[in-house]
């Protein structure tokens, strides 16, 4: 099922005319309704009315049958009337045509005139209206019987100082505060039809089946002599408009109005009442003053919701009028009736608020059915329906809440007392539509955005376990041990190697070692004469492998670390293993990161890694290690070579077990590890290496162990010896430089040198460090001489990349001497010596003046700290 | 003319009372607006001074006191006065130390929350913010030792304890971590709320973690730093444990789920999280926390304290992000790629930050049409949020035009007032009655600001976003970006406003 049904009209929106009719006659005093008809239409109206309005509704039936049908129902008429008046003694009786009466073409009139002339002692007055189903919905019977009231009883009366109120089908609450609304400006009025009482009586100890409440016969008559009439109905058609008969008929102006629902419509009524000369009591202000404070507590919760409104034109137009009003919108707009003008009427509006929450879809349709509504809120969205209660199914299906105020509602109780009028009646549509957004909220929120967020962790965590195992040839390996100079003494001297200087950063810092020198002369690890960028080390590669075809090992060993620099690593290699399927690949790092990438490293071909490990006790690292820049935080002491330690024995196990040839290097330090090192190579062997390369240390000039004595050639044997216990020695070592080429014995790579002078001079891609000051981590929001922590990019201009945070604190401790009284100025200068800009919210003259001294640039400014650090390098 | 405008100044703005101001006024006296200064007149008018003076004292909601706290932004100056106790009877918008310890604690949902005091700290506390649980929904409860007048004179030790064995024996599953949250009264009547503590841990093995958080002891702020020491009590007998590769979500309490979108983000970079603090976190999970390799740091006013103390006792480094914003959240995701070093991951934050930022943009141009030209208040918790609100409705082309934090710091304030315009007034600790007359003032159009600003703002018709604890939508992450403007548009451009007379 679904909307596509053109032909049918499916689960009806409307209800017939007699049903409206019988309504109106609802609410004039002593009036009975009898419907010419057959006999189902009178049960089916009091059984909705009966539940909508909890209280018995008495209607009369000509209860025609088929020979009435065929030869005219006359008879059964007034039998009817004659029994009803014996039943009731009603002062009026409505009588309503069905259908069936309509059809086969009932003069009603005539009818009605021979039972007067049969029964003229009978003084009830007998009001006709035709009223088949086919020619309109109840609203339209509702207004044909006010009509059919007036034009019947109303007279030429002498004029007065009164006015008529005439409403469309509004609740017997809302009626009563109609009337009390009236008496309060000081008004003397005539409220037709008035069902304030009979459809929503009292208990009393004797029941009175006929309903002595409501609009009298005597005031319908008066009504010709109102002064003006104010009828409360948008979409009614002149010609059953019972305020166009009194003008028309006895010259009585008339003032047409909304049902006075929301703020604007109410305001309009309030008007209306002053210019009818009612004077409007201050209570009327105050109450005016709390909607408006209600409308605005309520306002973020109504703009939530989305609303799809249905039932009788009046209605959905009072209802769509105070959405817009409160920010909510209206996404569908139905009504089953006939009424393009209720579609036009609204049109502009509902867009308004459609579109200022940028909602595109929104449905305005007359002659609608529930099956086409319920598609429609599916299509829109809509989240709350307001209408009757033959809503609920979609309700039901769609878990929409659905506010019941309109007839009929059978499925709750106090459809009687449903209040809509007025900015009191507004209220409840207020507060019901902000409520029913708070509790739907309430009662979802958690479960939705658990559905949305976590359903989605369980997808992403699914994709990370993407990386594969790669199937690993060990005899591949082994062949390329052979053929690697390193790790085979016998192929030193006819294999070469090469050494791609690719890995400019590093992100430990050794003791031993200053990675400021080149010297082409000078050869020993982590020196090279220029860095180059992995296309041009690919270049040098078939350079190089051009002239040497015994070339068989391309290594990364620095100047830096070969996984401090992955991106470049794995870029490089990369391009070499689509030249030459055969290369051996090798790599030396200090492990920090090595259990993130040792499962690339495979991926890429890497077969020899080889890991300097100079102890596996953190107090000796402590010694060894000045920091450590791990995660994004500089780590120092213990606690950095702990960190440092644990990775380079985690990685080491991993590229073990998967089958790669593990070198494991110690660096050996007299008096710092030396005794150390049996330990160490003993690890090394447990952990899955293959070898273990003790080399002795080279005091470099400027580095913290530049005092420390060299192990001669006689104690470093004895070391390898001893530690031959536990796993091979490499003992043909040349530690090589970071560009090394050529075969252990024979250094080529000052032929190979593509570039002389430095090297960023020629690159526009160079790489600025900066430091920033930043408390919060997102904004340069610190001074500079308070300034307790840097955040430390590097940045080409371009982009933009965090290395690490330093805690200033951190500059008077460690292995570095530190002078004891040094002050705060002097600790963040430490910090950032390595920078060449610091961006600070504030940089005083003095420290300005110190840092342009050291060659830093200072720049005030309090931006986010990555756009700060961007716009800083272009300027430089 | 200067010198003479200067004298008038100090005499209608502060009475001739506060000479003190004099001089910090004398560089600003070019760029502050005259009609601030003249009860809201325009400069142009030609009253005697006794006549402004007058007007000034009876329009004034601004207690001489509070006025070096306020500062109408000059880009210069002293600066605004704050980091200092409230004056007692402004009406403070502050809350106290036990607020302060009970909002990071509370999300951790298997956790048992007691409060050891009279019942009224606990009842306006349970299940009052949106943090969300993926498991167990305890966290939502408030559990009272409710004292009463005896336990006050004979102390609630006992009926602290009472409280445990009771839960030990009757709850179901049994209780494995209890907070015991030490309020005013139990501050002051002394007792042995620690010892009570060990007790419990020595009978039941399990933890029992005091949290000494007295409304009188401190600030809200006091309050963070107290339930940072209660959260490392509960991680250190954890220490000795295996590193692993992943991260700490700090100082995100999971409102609307935001610390589900960050971790979801983080998945999608290739980033395991290991712990969340607080938010959805568990008693398994957050003993974890000390084997991770890094701590991201969010909310940097509540966690920085336990960043700090995890550093210290873990040796797990930090980093502080924010994820507020489409310019926060991508730096933020890049710079935890950066510290944890791997590029991989670095490339992966690259694309999905491209992504992310490709999707949110056209939505936020679709609603700036909507929303340039505006005006906003800003009054929130800490300087921080203020300073990424005021970057974010920039980003919008809304003006701050009143921006002012319970708790924002010195330097914050200077940011506050370098990202403000000259007109813009800043505030710190503001009262309702300064809020007040500074939004009327300056004609703002929206508040950002906490629950109790709400109403204030309603009823001079401002329009309103709830930038608090009880929100029911994500404002974090990319997710939160269009939530935020969303929010922003319903409310500023509802139609409720036309019907206000506000002239």
């Amino acid at each position: 099922m679904g909307a596509n049904l053109v032909n049918l009209n499916v689960n009806p929106c409307k209800m017939c005319m007699p049903m409206g009719a019988v309504t109106a006659f609802s609410g004039i005093q002593g009036c009975m309704s009898i419907l010419h008809g057959s006999q189902g239409c009178a049960t089916y109206i009091r059984r909705h009315m009966a539940t909508h309005y909890n209280e018995p509704v008495d209607i009369a039936s000509s209860s025609l049958s088929e020979q009435g049908t065929v030869f005219g129902g006359e008879e059964n008429l007034l039998k009817g009337l004659k029994n009803l008046i014996h039943l009731y003694h009603p002062e009026v009786i409505g009588v309503a045509t069905t259908c069936l009466a309509e059809t086969i073409g009932e003069d009603i009139h005539r009818i009605i005139d021979r039972f007067h002339s049969e029964n003229p002692e009978e003084k009830v007055k007998i009001i006709r209206v035709a009223s088949a189903g086919y020619s309109g919905t109840q609203y339209e019977g509702f207004f044909r019987a006010l009509r059919g009231l007036v034009e019947q009883l109303a007279e030429n009366a002498r004029k007065g100082d009164y006015i008529n109120v005439i409403t469309s089908m509004i609740s017997p609450a809302d009626t009563r505060w109609l009337k009390s609304c009236l008496r309060d400006v000081g008004l003397d009025f005539i409220l037709l039809p008035d069902l304030s009482e009979s459809l929503d009586g009292e208990y009393s100890r004797e029941y009175r089946r006929l309903k002595t409440t409501g609009t009298s016969a005597d005031d319908i008559a008066r009504m010709g002599g109102a002064r003006l009439t104010i009828e409360i109905a948008d979409y009614i058609s002149e010609e059953y408009s019972p305020a166009a008969y009194l003008e028309e008929a006895f010259g009585v102006p008339f003032l047409r109005i909304s049902l006075p629902t929301g703020i604007e419509s109410t305001d309009a009524f309030h008007a209306a009442l002053r210019s009818a000369g009612g004077s409007i009591p201050d209570e009327f202000i105050r109450e005016r003053g709390r909607y408006l404070d209600a409308m605005v507590d309520a306002h973020k919760f109504c703009a939530e919701a989305r609303v799809a409104v249905f039932g009788e034109p009046d209605f959905v137009h009072a209802v769509i009028k105070l959405c817009c009003e409160i920010g909510a919108v209206p996404v569908v707009v139905a009504t089953g009736s006939l009424c393009p003008d209720l579609i036009t009427g609204l049109e502009d509006i509902v867009k308004e608020a459609a579109a200022r929450l940028f909602v595109e879809t929104v449905v305005l349709r007359d002659d609608a059915d529930f099956d086409q509504i319920e598609a429609w809120c599916k299509e829109t969205g809509a989240n709350l329906l307001i209408g009757s209660s033959d809503g609920r199914r979609i309700a039901e299906k769609l878990s929409l809440p659905l506010i019941r105020c309109a007839f009929p509602i059978h499925d709750h109780i106090g459809g009687q007392r449903v209040r809509i009028m007025g900015y009191d009646g507004s209220h409840f549509l207020l507060e019901g539509i902000a409520n029913a957004m708070i509790d739907h909220t309430h009662a979802t929120y958690r479960r939705e955005i658990a559905e949305k967020y976590l359903a989605d962790e369980v997808s992403s965590k699914a994709s990370e376990i993407a990386l594969a195992d790669r199937f690993i040839d060990t005899r591949e390996i082994a062949r390329k041990t052979e053929t690697h100079p390193c790790y085979s003494c016998s192929s030193c001297g006819t294999h070469a190697r090469m050494h791609l200087p690719i890995a400019p950063k590093c992100n430990i810092q050794c003791n031993y070692c200053v990675r400021k020198f080149d010297c082409p002369n000078e050869s020993r690890p982590g020196v090279t004469t220029e860095v180059l960028k992995p296309r041009e080390a690919f270049e040098k590669f078939k350079t190089v492998k051009a002239q040497f075809p015994n070339l068989s090992v391309v290594g990364i060993a620095g100047p830096g670390d070969a996984l401090a620099n992955f991106a470049e690593t794995r870029e490089a290699l990369e391009m070499i293993r689509g030249y030459d399927p055969d290369i051996t690949f090798c790599l030396s790092t200090n492990g920090l990161m090595l259990p993130f990438y040792a499962e690339e490293l495979i991926r890429l071909g890497v077969t020899h890694v080889t890991v300097t490990m100079n102890t596996i006790d953190p107090d000796i690292g402590a010694k060894i290690y000045h920091h450590v820049d791990y995660m994004g935080t500089r780590l120092e002491g213990v606690a950095g070579a702990a960190v440092l330690l644990a990775n380079q024995m985690t990685g080491i196990r991993m590229l073990a077990e998967k089958g790669i040839v593990v070198k494991v290097n110690c660096v050996a330090m007299k008096g710092v590890n030396d005794e150390h090192l049996y330990d160490v190579t003993k690890r090394a062997q447990e952990l899955g290496a293959f070898i273990t390369n003790i080399m002795p240390h080279i005091a470099v000039i400027g580095s913290a162990f530049e005092g420390l004595e060299k192990l001669n050639n006689k104690e470093l044997e004895k070391l390898r010896s001893s530690c031959e216990v536990n796993i091979q020695q490499m003992r043909h070592c040349r530690q090589c430089r970071a560009d090394a080429i050529g075969t252990l014995d024979e250094d080529l790579s000052i032929q190979f040198r593509t570039s002389s002078g430095n090297p960023d001079k020629s690159d526009s891609k160079v790489f600025r460090r900066i430091a920033a000051a930043s408390k919060s981590g997102m904004i340069v929001d610190l001074h500079f001489g308070q300034a307790e922590e840097f955040y430390i990019y590097e940045s080409d201009g371009r982009s933009t990349s965090f290395i690490e945070k330093r805690r200033v604190d951190k500059y008077c401790t460690g292995a570095q001497e530190c002078d004891e009284h040094d002050n705060k100025m002097e600790r963040i200068l430490k910090a950032i010596a390595d920078c060449e800009v610091v961006l600070a919210l504030r940089i005083g003259d003095a420290p300005r003046k110190r840092l342009e001294r050291m060659g830093i640039l200072p720049v005030t400014t309090y931006d986010m700290v990555e756009s700060a650090v961007l716009t800083a390098v272009q300027k430089i | 003319m200067t010198a003479m405008l200067r004298m008038r100044i100090s005499s209608a703005f502060f009475n001739g009372t506060h000479l003190r101001l004099l001089t910090c006024l004398s560089l600003a006296v070019v760029l502050l607006p005259p009609y601030l200064l003249f009860g809201g007149n325009s400069a142009r008018t030609r009253s005697t001074e006794r006549e402004r003076g007058h007007r000034m004292t009876e329009r004034t909601s601004i207690l001489t006191e509070r006025i070096q706290s306020i500062q109408v932004c000059t880009g210069t100056g002293k600066g605004v006065s704050c980091e200092k106790e409230s004056v007692s009877g402004s009406v403070s918008q502050r809350a106290c130390v036990y607020c302060g310890a009970r909002v990071v604690l509370n999300p951790i949902t298997d956790a048992y929350h007691i409060v050891h005091g009279p019942i009224g700290c606990a009842s306006y506390t349970w299940d009052i913010r949106g943090s969300l649980s993926s498991g167990s929904e305890l966290y939502r409860n408030s559990f009272s030792t409710d004292l009463r007048e005896k336990d006050i004179i004979f102390g609630g030790e006992k009926k602290l304890w009472a409280a445990i064995q009771e839960l030990m024996v009757k709850e179901t599953p049994t209780p494995k971590l209890i907070f015991v949250y030490a309020t005013c009264i139990v501050g002051v009547i002394g007792d042995d709320v620690t010892a009570v503590c060990k007790k419990a841990e020595d009978t039941y093995e399990i933890r029992v973690i005091p949290v000494f958080s007295p409304g009188f002891s401190g600030t809200k702020s006091t309050g963070y730093k107290i339930a940072c020491d209660a959260l490392t009590r509960l991680m250190l007998p954890y220490r000795e444990q295996p590193k692993q590769f992943g991260v700490n979500i700090l100082g995100d309490y999971n409102l609307a789920g935001e610390m589900w979108i960050i971790r979801n983000y983080l998945r999608r970079i290739g980033v395991p999280v290991i712990a969340t603090i607080t938010g959805d976190a568990r008693f398994e999970t957050l003993i974890q926390a000390p084997s991770a390799t890094l701590n991201i740091v969010q909310c940097a006013g509540s966690s920085t304290y336990l960043a700090n103390r995890m550093e210290a006792e873990f040796g797990v480094p930090y980093i502080k992000v924010s994820f507020f914003g489409v310019e926060d959240t991508t730096a933020s995701i890049c710079r935890i790629a950066d510290a944890l070093g791997i590029s991989a991951i670095r490339t992966k934050a690259e694309e999905f930050v491209r992504e992310e930022t490709e999707r949110v943009i056209p939505i936020l141009r679709k609603y700036r049409p909507r929303l340039e030209g505006k005006r906003a208040a800003i009054f929130v918790g800490g300087g921080f949020k203020a300073i990424s609100l005021m970057r974010q409705f920039r980003e919008l082309g809304i003006q701050t035009v009143v921006v002012g934090t319970q708790t924002g710091k010195k330097d914050e304030y200077e940011i506050l007032a370098q990202l403000a315009d000259p007109e813009t007034v800043i505030l710190d600790d503001a009262n309702p009655a300064e809020l007040e007359q500074f939004m009327i003032e300056k004609k703002a159009d929206i508040l950002v600001g906490g629950v109790k600003e709400r109403p204030l703002a309603y009823k001079l018709g401002i329009a309103f976003c709830d930038h608090n604890h009880e929100r029911k939508h994500a404002l974090g992450g990319f997710d939160g970006i269009e939530n935020f403007v969303k929010e922003i548009n319903l409310s500023i451009n509802n139609p409720v406003w036309r019907y206000l007379d506000k002239e």
